[in-house]
């Protein structure tokens, strides 16, 4: 008796702890913005309601500073200086205008008059040199901003900032990455910013849950919306809620209910059912990248341009967009893609035509280069040493058939590949930054032609690891020409030396597919994201 | 101070020396495995250079030992750290998680033993017939099913066409009853198990055919008599179980997008966030052993022979 009474206790322990854990975190958010914001519903805001969107990835920190990870999720907070169009083109963002100076050093930006911050603050040319001046200290890569020297205020609504050198991408770091923050916050907060962000975008924070959801208001009063928003006035709906569901299948269940209305980053394999469903729609937009099978340039195999100029007359890119990618790509043979500016159709046809696939050619290249069958094994030997190569890869199902489909064309021509898998990132990166790597899958992805910069410049170029003088004064000269169409034309001579070079093999420019229903007005692109304030909900 | 309590108090000061060897191995594996928490901080296009600034606003340039030491140092302090992503304490991260994982194990746990204790002795007492086959054939089903199939196929079933629960999030207990059913369901297998294996045992045993010859009733027989002296292999399962889970049932987790700390952990992991992989793993270590403990003081509530010295 006294032991089932003892066994009671502990009973009637574990079921207290176990309600009051429940108590706890029944309905505690991790964060919560307590202020009501300034904002106010008129016009055709009237019509109200929230939104769910599944989104790809948590971010780390709503703090547009400190994040690792840029998406509609945590940037759409913020405005930039600059804003783009659904084409990549810069257009006024809470700079109505700016110039640059001859020298091309000095770059003013006049700011528009009317924008609040969520505080209900005005946002002030004083507020934008504060915001300039946190991320030169605290960005965890402050060279993301270029090459700054000083921010000046010559007016309360002019920004001055000076650069120590010439640097075009500079127009690219105002549109994509100069946000601006709310400067009391920002003194309330410090480093905590990220908590309770304020800004002056389409999204007012409202309430996070940690590794669950997202909460953010429409802000009613944003009325400073770029040109690609249609709706000049205050947003349709109340609310947007992103959550982070990491299995896809559940995302898909959900999204099937009725549960979520924006699907984001569809993967492939859904795509199909999913058209199939009546009132879901479909929006494809190609990424701002590019995939590529890279090759480390210092390996031995790789040194010869004939080696890689025949790797890449034997790659075929049909079965990769076809069947890895389920047609959701555009093959690509250039350095860039068409949705990154500098993008040049003489280049793409020029990479088109000398490496249209041929393996014929591409096993006289290889001869050339000493590589040859001499003992009748179907693999090529140089000095007795078989051509026998890794090909890493990293992530799911999608590279991996892209890897198979490569090793069974190389073997066409004697290159044994064997592919090696690695489970995350970091691991990848880790091994190319010791150069212990042969040939890789990767991807790029920025909006500006300087990424290949950050790619082949002097310095820079860790994972492909080719550098030329003649390649670096190219991109040199394209990242200091200030004139557009000249600019151009620099990244023209650029993607005709990398064609010629062949020091990688671009593959597919990615669709990025997103499944909506039971909203109206949705708009989104890679250099916009999701429009929010020209979304509302059907009536049912 | 009774056997019992020397007893615990024992077991607490050995509590020390084992978070002190987690420590140690946790920090070396984290600062083993390759790849570099910095290299992700700055994110894919940033230079080598801005990877070597950020490696050394972290400490991570500094000797081995020296980091051991400033990380010892802050745990005795009782400070975890701050995640290198989001700048949280992880202390933190970890309160705000485990409550979820904790309600998860417990509900689990529970249904688990429940139904598979009671399919365990109806199976010991119905052995060799039809029932018992049936039992062999649920447990070995529920310990072989795919977990991932399973929590998918009973989403689609109980959320998706029925719309009894949330498909996935967490809500309040609401919530969590179809996690917590699954989680249940991968432990009946095991529990009614060793539950038929030492209920056979007992059965056999002589002070089980004196209460039958006294004309004990046959449930009360089993139950009273026979399930006390069988309890305790099934105790220290269910306590390696509920051990297990606190650590964050992965898969159920993930699929229900609940946000514990398993999925949390494993995030830390690809990101190589090394205070927060310590801090969780500590954590963890830490429940696992108070769990052990709680079980082995449990026995004597069962079983009076049970002596602590």
């Amino acid at each position: 008796m006294l032991r089932f009474y003892r066994f009671k206790q502990w009973f009637l322990l574990l079921l207290v702890s176990v309600v009051f854990l429940a108590g706890c975190t029944s309905a505690t958010p991790s964060q919560t913005n307590g202020e009501n914001d300034q904002s106010s519903g008129k016009g055709n805001g009237g019509e109200g309601g929230t939104v769910v969107i599944a989104a790809p990835i948590e971010p780390d920190t709503m703090d547009m500073h400190l994040t690792a990870w840029y998406d509609d999720a945590n940037t759409r907070i913020y405005d930039f200086l600059l804003a783009r169009n659904e084409t990549g083109k810069i257009i006024p963002g809470l700079a109505e205008s700016y110039s640059v100076s001859d020298d091309g050093k000095a770059w003013t930006f006049k700011l528009r008059k009317d924008v609040k911050f969520h505080s209900g603050a005005p946002l002030t040319a004083e507020s934008v040199k504060l915001s300039v001046d946190r991320c030169l200290k605290i960005c965890p890569d402050k060279s993301m901003l270029g090459p700054i020297e000083k921010v000046e205020v010559p007016e309360p609504s002019t920004v001055k900032i000076t650069l120590t050198e010439k640097y075009a991408p500079f127009l690219t770091i105002a549109a994509d990455f100069l946000a601006v923050l709310d400067p009391a916050r920002v003194d309330e907060l410090g480093d905590k910013f990220g908590n309770n962000p304020s800004a002056t975008g389409p999204l007012v924070f409202r309430e996070k849950m940690r590794g669950a959801s997202l909460t953010y208001k429409l802000n009613k009063a944003y009325r400073w919306s770029p040109e690609n928003a249609e709706n000049k006035d205050a947003p349709y709906l109340d609310e947007v809620v992103f959550r982070f569901i990491k299995d896809d299948d559940t995302k898909m269940l959900e999204f099937k209910k009725g549960t979520i209305q924006i699907f984001q980053q569809v993967p492939t394999n859904y795509v199909k059912e999913l058209e199939s469903i009546p009132g879901v729609e479909i929006s494809k937009t190609l990424e701002a990248g590019m995939n590529y099978l890279g090759f480390n340039n210092q390996h031995p195999f790789f040194q010869d341009v004939r080696v890689r100029q025949a790797i890449a007359m034997t790659v075929d890119r049909t079965p990769i967009v076809q069947y890895a990618m389920s047609g959701l790509a555009e093959p690509i043979h250039g350095p860039l893609p068409t949705t990154i500016p500098g993008y040049s159709q003489k280049v793409e046809e020029m990479a088109k035509e000398m490496y249209k696939r041929d393996i014929t050619k591409s096993k006289q290249l290889l001869a050339d280069a000493g590589w040859m069958d001499t003992n009748g094994d179907g693999i090529l030997e140089k000095n007795g040493e078989p051509f026998s190569t890794e090909l890493m890869i990293e992530g799911g199902t999608e590279k991996q058939k892209i890897a198979v489909i490569l090793q069974s064309q190389l073997k066409e021509v004697g290159i044994d590949v064997k592919i090696t898998t690695v489970t995350d990132w970091l691991t990848f990166r880790d091994r190319m930054a010791k150069g212990t790597h042969e040939m890789f899958l990767n991807e790029y992805g920025w909006l500006d032609p300087d990424i290949l910069h950050l790619i082949f410049g002097k310095g820079n170029s860790t994972k492909l690891y080719f550098e030329t003088d003649e390649l670096e004064a190219l991109l040199i000269k394209g990242r200091q020409e200030i004139d557009e169409d000249r600019r151009m034309k620099a990244y023209e001579e650029v993607g005709e030396y990398l064609v010629k070079a062949s020091p990688w093999v671009p593959l597919y420019n990615r669709e990025t597919v997103t499944a909506y229903r039971d909203i109206e007005g949705f708009k989104s692109s890679a250099s916009t994201g999701v429009i929010f304030q020209d979304i509302k909900l059907k009536k049912k | 101070m009774c056997h019992l309590q020397k007893y615990v108090l024992k077991r607490f000061l050995s509590l020390f020396g084992t978070l002190f060897g987690v420590s140690v191995l946790v920090f070396l594996i984290v600062h083993m495995i390759p790849g570099d928490p910095a290299r992700y901080i700055v994110g894919k296009n940033a230079s080598e250079e801005a990877v070597k600034a950020m490696r050394a606003q972290l400490g991570l340039d500094q000797p081995l030992i020296t980091q051991y030491f400033d990380y010892l140092g802050n745990l005795v302090r009782g400070d975890l750290g701050t995640s290198l992503f989001t700048g949280i304490p992880v202390w933190e991260e970890i309160v705000s998680r485990f409550p979820i994982t904790f309600q998860l194990a417990v509900y689990g746990v529970v249904l688990g033993s429940a139904i598979g204790i009671l399919l365990g002795v109806i199976a010991a007492v119905k052995q060799n017939t039809l029932l018992d086959r049936l039992v062999n054939t649920l447990s070995t089903i529920s310990i072989s099913a795919p977990d991932f199939w399973v929590i998918l196929f009973v989403i689609w079933l109980f959320a998706y066409q029925f719309g009894w629960f949330p498909i996935s999030g967490y809500d309040g207990f609401y919530s969590l009853v179809l996690p917590s059913l699954t989680i249940g369901l991968f432990s009946i297998g095991f529990i009614a198990k060793m539950t038929r294996s030492s209920m056979l045992d007992v059965i056999k045993q002589d002070y089980m055919r004196t209460a039958e010859a006294k004309g004990v009733a046959t449930w009360a027989r089993v139950f009273a008599h026979g399930l006390q002296n069988a309890v305790i292999p099934i105790i220290t399962l269910i306590g390696l179980q509920f051990g297990g889970l606190l650590a964050g049932a992965v898969i159920t987790e993930t699929v229900f997008a609940l946000p514990g700390i398993g999925y949390f952990a494993i995030e830390a992991v690809i990101k190589r966030d090394i205070p927060t992989v310590q801090g969780v793993v500590l954590f963890v270590a830490l429940l696992y052993t108070v769990v052990n403990l709680v079980t082995d003081i449990v026995y004597s509530f069962f079983d009076p022979r049970v002596r602590y010295e």
